[in-house]
């Protein structure tokens, strides 16, 4: 008996699985079907907005657990030991009924009408910082994701053997990795982070080899436009700003959208004076993804002295705006406020503050940038500033109603009391909510209160054209909510809080809403129809 | 500008000497254990907090503050309990933290600098607007209060004072009520042990109304509306209750 299970487990290892042929090109990635996620936000829009109904606001009531699949995360070897890179925080990705997700170091393919393993790959051992993991990318049958000590990793999406690898940047100087790559065209967009005085990049990487097709600074070259925002060139070369999420894309204009990163140090020189605005740190930016040329850059934090990171999504929606049809983008920014800007020109459109407590800024400019108060600044007396810098909210990905014309994201009320002995931590937990803004006037319509029992609430939204909105909240509820109202449809509890962005999907005509909790991925769906409906149960059971 | 560099040198003056080999060991295990939340330096990530400007740390000689502090952590806020950690390892990593704070010295100022305030200023706003007195007395729970703490952990201590437990009323739909300390409450469920020591959970869509009574409601509501002027005040005066 031992043998034999010894020989079938040889066999395994012999000849793992096979999945049929991927192959996701350029087509599939521009118009996802029905039955794939095949980016981070499922489509270039960041949209988050699915066209999929049977899940509905008249029968989520119904909605129950299809599978739970559970991932020994322990199994594996960590050098770390405590767990904020072992949750899943990726975005799996959907291709031909497998689901393909990630934790820091590790990479599964997983059954998506089961949650049963598939494939795994597991990366060397590494003492880099393993904050998280936000998924892959894949372009044809190849998967790349990105490593903690910062290499670009290409697998086979049939077995998961590796291609080929490439190092972006050097864990030596405390760069780490945690996005998810975004195919564009003939293009994996990739960017490490760091949180040190060094100069910011996003880069671009060939699919088939992993050779490096582009390279943008976020910081500028001495003398080149922007640099002038500068005190000097040597906090420039080093001023941060990374873009340490994915962005999103619009094909006909052909331009990548991306929030960066706050400049570094904080306190970095001309302070406290008000100009020096350190571009293109804490700025949506418009790259060309064929050339990696900045189009357009409209920075939301001037000189950011509070680490109020613009990298939240960019998200992209057509529509109507003073009587003008537009094509937008809008950011409900880690700063407070909400951005909408004509993403043709980067002309700014609407600022309003999303967060009413925020109080870093003494005002609104010109360009619709909020006007740094710099008594707000760690200063020797000591300031009381919201929002703390987790931000009025942070990379809990967003979403976008077109029916309706509302955003969403979670957001967090916090507060801290920033002076130059120290920084006082405040005992009072940051309170969680969902907000729902109206595009047209910034307004927020409705705000759902999602407690304040966990630390780090970090769930995501999705909405779908069934008038539900799905999020989970801060005790480890999953919900969904009514996009137009914000009442709660229906929930159930996970005993673990969200700790990804769902994703939902069709397969064999069944619609299926899938989340993480932590270690644990949860798939629902209405319940089947009984059996014999239709066939009967011995046919089933074959 | 010359006040600032004077206090700059006077400082560094009491800078504890740090040993570099222990420092670089202290990196190594800062490195696999910690970083990934304070980032690789100490300063902080979206997760936790820049330890460079921890009042913690600021206090910390070898070890014998953060030692302590690593062994429970603070779970609910997010930092995990380090317990497994040997005495060994928790001073080389005090060695890093104060090698790093020794890097950045000069952006630091003792936390002196916060006091700025007018006691005098600070007493009426106590008495008078901030309603402190009528819940405080200077003399009574807060006599020593500039004593027992230090300015920066005094200044959070009277914006968000440590959490207490909350009462809990929960009304069934007979009208029976029933009472108790909170134990949990999100959007669905409530739970509450009553005075015997028994819990009581419910469904909160199956009871008529739950009334919670926070005992740091009032501080809850007062934060978003202090001016920094009145917090500097009410700094400067609660430091003279020693
Ligand atoms: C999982 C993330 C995480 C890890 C890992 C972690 N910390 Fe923390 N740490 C936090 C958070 C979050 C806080 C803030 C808690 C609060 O709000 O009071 C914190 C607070 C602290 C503080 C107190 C700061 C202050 O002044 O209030 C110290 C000191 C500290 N951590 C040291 C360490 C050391 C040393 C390690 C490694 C042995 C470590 N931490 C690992 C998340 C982490
Ligand atoms: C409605 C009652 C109420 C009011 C008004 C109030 N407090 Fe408190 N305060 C409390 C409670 C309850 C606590 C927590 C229990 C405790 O530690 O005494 C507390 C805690 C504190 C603490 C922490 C004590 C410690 O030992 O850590 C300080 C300091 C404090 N309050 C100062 C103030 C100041 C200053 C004001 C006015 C701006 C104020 N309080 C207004 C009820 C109140």
């Amino acid at each position: 008996m031992k043998r034999l299970l010894l020989f079938s487990s040889l066999i395994f290892a012999l000849f793992p699985p096979t999945l049929p042929a991927q192959n996701v090109d350029s087509a599939t990635l521009l118009h996802p079907p029905a039955d794939s996620w095949p980016t981070y936000n499922g489509e270039y829009s960041g949209q988050r907005f699915s066209k999929l109904d049977q899940i509905n606001s008249s029968n989520v009531n119904s909605l129950a657990l299809a599978w739970a699949s559970h991932f020994d995360f322990g199994a594996q070897s960590f050098a770390q030991q405590a767990n904020e890179g072992r949750r899943i925080k990726a975005s799996p990705l959907l291709v031909d009924g497998v689901l393909y997700f990630t934790i820091t170091d590790n990479v599964w393919a997983i059954d998506a009408r089961s949650g049963r393993e598939i494939w795994h790959y597991a990366w060397p051992n590494n003492n880099a910082i393993h904050v998280a993991n936000r998924g892959l990318g894949i372009y044809g049958s190849w998967l790349y994701f990105m490593t903690p000590d910062d290499y670009l990793v290409s697998l086979n999406a049939k077995d998961g053997t590796e291609r080929w690898r490439v190092q972006i940047a050097d864990v030596k100087q405390d760069f780490f990795s945690a996005s998810a790559p975004l195919i564009i065209g003939n293009h994996v967009l990739v960017g490490p982070g760091n949180n040190d005085d060094i100069r910011a990049f996003l880069e671009s990487r060939d699919p088939a080899t992993g050779a490096l097709q582009w390279r943008w600074w976020v910081d500028p070259d001495p003398g080149a436009p922007g640099s002038q925002t500068w005190s000097d060139n040597a906090t420039m070369m080093k001023g941060g700003g990374f873009p340490w999420l994915n962005g999103t894309y619009d094909s006909e204009l052909n331009l990548y959208y991306l929030g960066t990163g706050n400049g570094v140090p904080m306190d970095r020189p001309p302070h406290p004076t008000p100009d020096g605005d350190s571009l293109y740190t804490a700025s949506i930016v418009a790259l060309n993804p064929d050339t990696g040329k900045l189009v357009w850059a409209y920075q939301v934090t001037p000189h950011d002295t509070h680490d109020y990171d613009a990298a939240q999504m960019p998200i992209l929606f057509d529509a109507e705006f003073n009587g003008k049809p537009r094509k937008l983008v809008a950011q409900i920014s880690r700063n407070g406020y909400f951005f909408l800007l004509d993403r043709v020109t980067g002309e700014h459109l609407l600022t309003t503050k999303f967060m009413p407590q925020t109080n870093w800024a003494k005002g609104i400019d010109a360009q619709g940038r909020p006007i740094p108060d710099y008594t707000k600044d760690a200063n020797p007396p000591g300031a009381l500033v919201s929002p703390y810098p987790i931000g009025a909210t942070n990379w809990w990905a967003p979403s976008y109603d077109p029916k309706l014309g509302l955003l969403y994201a979670n957001a967090a009320r916090t507060w801290a009391y920033f002076t130059t002995a120290g920084y006082g931590r405040f005992r009072f937990p940051p309170q969680y909510v969902t907000v729902a803004i109206d595009y047209k006037t910034g307004k927020v319509v409705w705000s759902h209160e999602l407690g304040d029992q966990s630390a780090v609430l970090i769930a995501g939204l999705i909405t779908t054209a069934g008038n539900l909105l799905f999020t989970g909240d801060s005790t480890g509820n999953f919900m969904a909510l009514d996009p137009s109202t914000g009442k709660t449809l229906w929930h159930v509890g996970l005993g673990q809080y969200v700790t990804n962005a769902p994703i939902t999907y069709m397969l064999d005509g069944r619609q299926y809403v899938l989340v993480a909790a932590n270690d644990t991925f949860f798939a629902f769906a209405l319940p089947e129809p009984p059996a014999g409906a239709g066939q009967s149960a011995s046919a089933k059971h074959r | 500008m010359v006040l600032l560099v004077s206090t700059v040198t006077a400082v560094r003056a009491q800078a504890p000497a740090v040993d570099p080999a222990a420092a670089a060991r202290g990196k190594g295990i800062f490195g696999a254990n910690c970083s990934f939340c304070h980032g690789a330096q100490a300063t902080g990530t979206e997760q936790a907090p820049n330890l460079l400007r921890s009042p913690l740390v600021f206090q910390d000689k070898g070890g014998d503050v953060l030692g302590p502090f690593l062994k429970t952590g603070r779970p609910t806020l997010g930092m995990p309990s380090f317990a497994s950690l040997a005495p060994a390892q928790v001073s080389d990593i005090a060695a890093f933290l104060h090698q790093r704070l020794t890097e950045v010295r000069g952006k630091r100022l003792p936390e002196a600098a916060l006091l700025v305030g007018n006691a005098d200023a600070g007493r009426a706003y106590f008495n008078g607007p901030g309603k402190c007195s009528t819940c405080h007395s200077p003399t009574g729970d807060l006599a020593g209060i500039g004593t027992k703490l230090q300015p920066l952990a005094l200044t959070t201590a009277f914006l968000t004072p440590q959490a207490k437990p909350e009462q809990v009323r929960v009304t069934l739909p007979s009208g029976e009520a029933v009472s108790g300390t909170l134990k949990f409450m999100d959007e669905f469920t409530v739970a509450l042990i009553d005075s015997s020591g028994t819990y009581h959970s419910w469904v909160r869509s199956s009871v008529k109304s739950v009334d919670v009574t926070d005992p740091l409601a009032a501080h809850k509501e007062m934060l978003p509306h202090y001016t920094d002027t009145e917090i500097h005040n009410l700094l400067a005066y609660l430091v003279t209750l020693k």
